[in-house]
């Protein structure tokens, strides 16, 4: 059956039975529990230390109230990079190229932040929409931008994730595909393209960790703003 | 764990302080203490929190009675031909 190059966007199934739910629980079964041990093996500790050391970054410019998100910011970060990380494989669905997901993701998220903000300081929140020291002639318009990029947040916070990991995921597909197809045609030229592939992995890779910290460091900024 | 020493003076999430230092440096233009803001600048203002909070407010009213009226006007001008016609 030939594939064609954006089947390996679509939502997998397996006899009518979507497989959606296991592929978003595949990063908790691959992730051990933490122990009640005092001193862990090595792969617990460098879980811990690494949940703890991005915990602490995250959280540091943010009040205490803001620290009650701890949880949720530490186990978005993980959910989200190993989503991206596993679909590096060859043939793995990456739910992360669904926008429907990063939609479900971000928009709950913004909408809590600017919720918390209202509600808890009112006067700060809309403080926000004008910044400090506008001319007077440009207040109503500066009004007026600062609500439309308050709406927009959630929006560029879903499709930069779905943009970046489709965009690269195809590159990968593509370029593959024609390494694949030159090599019996012209070997210098495929491996050529062989070498452009695997500099383009090494950059999804790349992609795949910042992504997944840039979506939680803008969520920590919004929260920021309105704690 | 010891800290970055590195803390960033201007806040990410806000333009305001952008602006009042572009202001202050290349204009030599200070925002006003609290008392020189008279009438209606004391409570319309973008230099306090108070202040931009009334303007925000301000501008969302206006914006909404303009909609109000423009759709009630519309809705007018729908049912006067209704009206002639019958």
């Amino acid at each position: 059956m030939a594939l064609n190059f954006f089947d390996q966007f679509m939502s997998p199934m397996f006899l009518g039975f979507p497989l959606m739910a296991l592929a978003l629980t595949l990063p908790w079964m691959l992730f051990p529990n933490p122990s009640s041990r005092w001193v862990n093996n090595r792969l617990l500790t460098l879980q811990g230390w690494f949940i703890n050391r991005f915990t602490q970054q995250l959280l540091l410019p943010i009040n205490n109230q803001g620290h009650k998100w701890a949880l949720m910011f530490s186990s978005l970060m993980i959910f989200l990079l190993s989503l991206n990380m596993l679909g590096l494989l060859p043939y793995t669905f990456t739910p992360t190229t669904q926008l429907s997901l990063n939609m479900g993701l971000a928009v709950p998220f913004w909408l809590a932040t600017v919720i918390i903000g209202m509600r808890n300081q009112p006067t700060h929140s809309l403080g926000h929409l004008l910044p400090e020291g506008t001319p007077t002639p440009l207040i109503p318009v500066l009004i007026v931008i600062e609500t439309i990029s308050l709406f927009i947040r959630p929006l560029a916070l879903g499709v930069r994730l779905t943009a970046n990991l489709t965009a690269g995921h195809l590159l990968i597909q593509l370029i593959a595909t024609a390494a694949f197809v030159l090599l019996p045609l012209m070997p210098a030229v495929a491996l050529m393209t062989m070498m452009l592939l695997l500099l383009l992995t090494l950059l999804e890779i790349a992609v795949a960790m910042i992504q997944a910290y840039v979506f939680v460091l803008l969520l920590s900024l919004y929260l920021q703003e309105n704690v | 764990m010891p800290t970055s020493p590195v803390k960033t003076r201007i806040p990410l999430t806000s333009f305001g302080h952008l602006i009042t230092e572009v202001k202050r440096q290349l204009f030599a233009i200070e925002p006003p203490a609290s008392v020189e803001l008279t009438g209606l600048r004391k409570y319309f203002n973008s230099y306090s929190l108070q202040g931009r909070r009334n303007c925000v407010l301000a501008t969302y009213g206006i914006m909404l009675v303009t909609a109000t009226a423009f759709f009630m006007h519309r809705q007018n001008k729908k049912e006067a031909p209704k009206d002639c016609t019958a």
